[in-house]
């Protein structure tokens, strides 16, 4: 048995610096008509992975803003088309809609490996080798089959997805892997339902018994609920992640991670927007302190002995046929 | 002399180099390495606050460097020119003004450019889609709010012919109808539907003592539709929940519904002021007086300030949230008849 090491990460980013990039980025993307948004996009990723570091070195951003300007191009033609078809004829609205449904996973491949390849750490690159088969099956098959079953498939298919995403992913030459179960998916939304239960079963009582007092509850039920399902399931899904031998770990608690969302919401309503980028800042933070890898053996020794073979090829195939859909 | 984390982009592992600038030439020493390149192949990340700064080299592989001080004197000294953003994305002075500068351009495009670009639009749709916005809209309303008018036909037919003697003022463009309905929760009210339709609610019929002031409502609404006004509020509160959406994103698409809601409140105070206009010239070219809408009017607000209030006392609403939305009477009033 090797002794296992705990690597944390660590982000350095500083809520005053950030704001200062950001308001010219925003000013600049206002003045442009939203063609620089795409270059704000890369300044802020890069921002955030230069200052993400795990065991001494920081992450690295290669996306080129035009690639990204592409992608969100097409993302608006598609969706000004899907609007003003629907408004026009519905049946061209609803033949709009087909189309998109079919090309989305063809899409959603391209972005998540634009998005992989131009990834780095430590000078090698990450990667996606995902299937389109794979993708049709995890975001188009799984979702109509939700549908059709009254959502009883949707943790189901949360699963399907995370594992689709996680085992075709790869840093350099070694691939990741993804060891959870649909019952893990289960459990989590199952207990989500069962609070969900409960705040229907209060708001019974409070009805049956004329105690409005009691409805205070549930807003905060409802918070719960939510803050729960945006913490246990990225644990789950990181936590049953590992790259070769070592594997990585989250451990957000629900009430530390709904106060910062609660108190960022306060304070971007309350600036009207300008806190954003402290928001951003102080969730980055908190998300990944509570991150990191658990590695067995030497680090540095695995570190060492990584590789990358096809970095040149894949780099092209990338930049020629990949873009980046999301907004 | 600067220090750095060297990666060869072939494997992971990390070489510790120092980077020194001989002439134009960039030279890399570390154990067992030594390389250099001309200065002018070596690309330089762009600063970003503190973060590590990239030199990419010919090589494939990269330099990461934290010692900023130093490496700025390197390059410095190699006649390196940072881009005139790197400048502002630094200083506290071009971060209060973008600020400044972004509130500025967020208020004259809310003041002027929305509401002028709401009215090419509106203006440029076709009649045909109007009419088949307008029944739509009937249709929605009906399911969700109106009752069938209770008013005797020979009643509804009287009041039609009333309003189909009322000349249209020379540049009206489109054909008027009423839709008499009922809605006991909404209470006295008439609205405008985009194809011209006019949706009189018995309730407001109810309140007026003579055709005429109905007359005067009537006029009024044909302002609205006239000027596209319900067309136009729809435009703005989605241009303004678009564009809200985008900025505030990632906190909650319910907050960003928030401001458009208050921005619809405040724009429908310029329209009513401008269907009154309308009315009052449709009024008086057909010989009647303008102060029959004040009349009307104060009817209207009496009762729905009776309503709210009834409502306060059940649920704790707030007689403000009517007010808010409809400029004071007293000055629509004085406006249109001055000698009240």
């Amino acid at each position: 048995m090797q002794t296992q090491q705990e690597h944390a990460f660590e982000f350095t980013g500083k809520g005053w610096e950030y704001f200062r990039i950001w308001i010219v980025n925003l000013l600049l993307s206002i003045l442009t008509l939203g063609i620089y948004s795409a270059w704000a996009k890369v300044r802020r990723l890069q921002y955030f992975y230069r200052n993400t570091q795990l065991a001494g070195a920081s992450f690295e951003y290669h996306g080129t803003p035009i690639a990204i300007l592409k992608g969100r191009i097409i993302a608006f033609v598609l969706l000004a088309a899907y609007t003003v078809a629907g408004q026009m004829n519905p049946l061209l609205g609803i033949l709009i809609f087909l189309l998109l449904a079919a090309v989305m996973p063809w899409l959603i491949v391209r972005s998540l490996r634009f998005k992989l390849a131009n990834s780095s750490y430590r000078g090698l690159r990450f990667g996606f080798a995902g299937s389109d088969g794979g993708a049709y099956a995890v975001f188009l098959l799984f979702p109509i089959l939700t549908l059709l079953t009254l959502y009883l498939l949707a943790p189901l298919t949360h699963y399907k997805i995370k594992q689709y995403q996680h085992n075709n992913s790869r840093f350099g030459d070694t691939f990741f892997r993804f060891d959870a179960t649909p019952g893990n998916f289960y459990s989590i939304y199952l207990k989500a339902f069962g609070l969900l239960l409960l705040a229907g079963v209060f708001f019974g009582i409070s009805a049956a018994l004329h105690m409005p007092v009691l409805m205070v509850v549930l807003p905060l039920l409802y918070l719960y609920i939510v803050g729960f399902l945006a913490v246990r399931l990225p644990n789950l899904i990181w936590s049953k992640t590992g790259l070769g031998e070592h594997d990585l770990y989250s451990r957000m608690e629900v009430g530390k991670y709904l106060w910062i969302a609660f108190t960022n919401l306060l304070g971007i309503v309350l600036t009207l927007g300008l806190y954003i980028p402290f928001a951003q800042i102080r969730m980055a933070h908190y998300k990944f302190s509570c991150m990191g890898l658990l590695a067995q053996g030497d680090l540095a020794e695995f570190v060492a002995g990584q590789v990358q073979t096809d970095s040149a090829t894949s780099e092209e195939t990338a930049e020629m046929f990949d873009l980046d859909i999301s907004l | 002399m600067v220090t750095a984390q060297y990666f060869d982009g072939r494997t992971a592992a990390a070489h510790g180099v120092t980077l020194t600038l001989d002439d134009e030439w960039l030279q890399m020493r570390g154990d067992l390495l030594a390389h250099e390149w001309p200065l002018r192949d070596v690309k330089v990340s762009e600063r970003l606050g503190d973060t590590p700064r990239r030199i990419t080299l010919p090589d494939g592989g990269h330099c990461e460097v934290t010692d900023h001080a130093a490496l700025d004197v390197l390059l410095k000294q190699g006649g390196y020119r940072q881009s005139w953003l790197d400048g502002m994305q630094h200083s506290m002075r071009w971060a209060l003004l973008s600020a400044l500068l972004i509130v500025l351009i967020f208020a004259a495009a809310y003041r002027y450019l929305l509401p002028w670009g709401a009215e090419v639009v509106a203006r440029s749709i076709p009649p045909n889609m109007l009419q088949k916005m307008g029944a739509s809209s009937l249709q929605t309303l009906d399911k969700l709010m109106l009752e069938s008018s209770k008013l005797p036909p020979a009643r509804q037919q009287a009041l039609r012919d009333a309003y189909a003697k009322l000349s249209p003022l020379p540049d009206a463009q489109l054909a008027y109808r009423i839709e008499f309905r009922s809605a006991s929760q909404i209470g006295p009210n008439a609205f405008a539907l985009p194809d011209g339709n006019i949706v009189m609610l018995d309730e407001l019929v109810a309140l007026t003592d003579n055709d005429d002031e109905i007359i005067a409502v009537l006029a009024h609404e044909r302002g609205h539709v006239e000027q596209r006004h319900a067309l136009r509020m729809v435009l703005q509160s989605s241009a303004v929940g678009l564009a809200m959406t985008w900025y505030m994103g990632d906190v909650s698409s319910l907050l960003a519904t928030v401001p458009a809601m208050l921005v619809q409140a405040s724009y429908s105070r310029d329209m009513e002021r401008e269907a009154d206009e309308y009315a009052a010239r449709t009024l008086q070219l057909n010989a009647k007086s303008t102060c029959l809408l004040p009349d009307i009017l104060l009817k209207l607000e009496a009762a729905h300030a009776k309503r709210l209030a009834e409502a306060s006392k059940d649920n704790g609403g707030s007689v403000m949230d009517y007010l808010a939305s409809h400029p004071a009477t007293q000055e629509r009033s004085a406006l249109l008849c001055p000698a009240h």
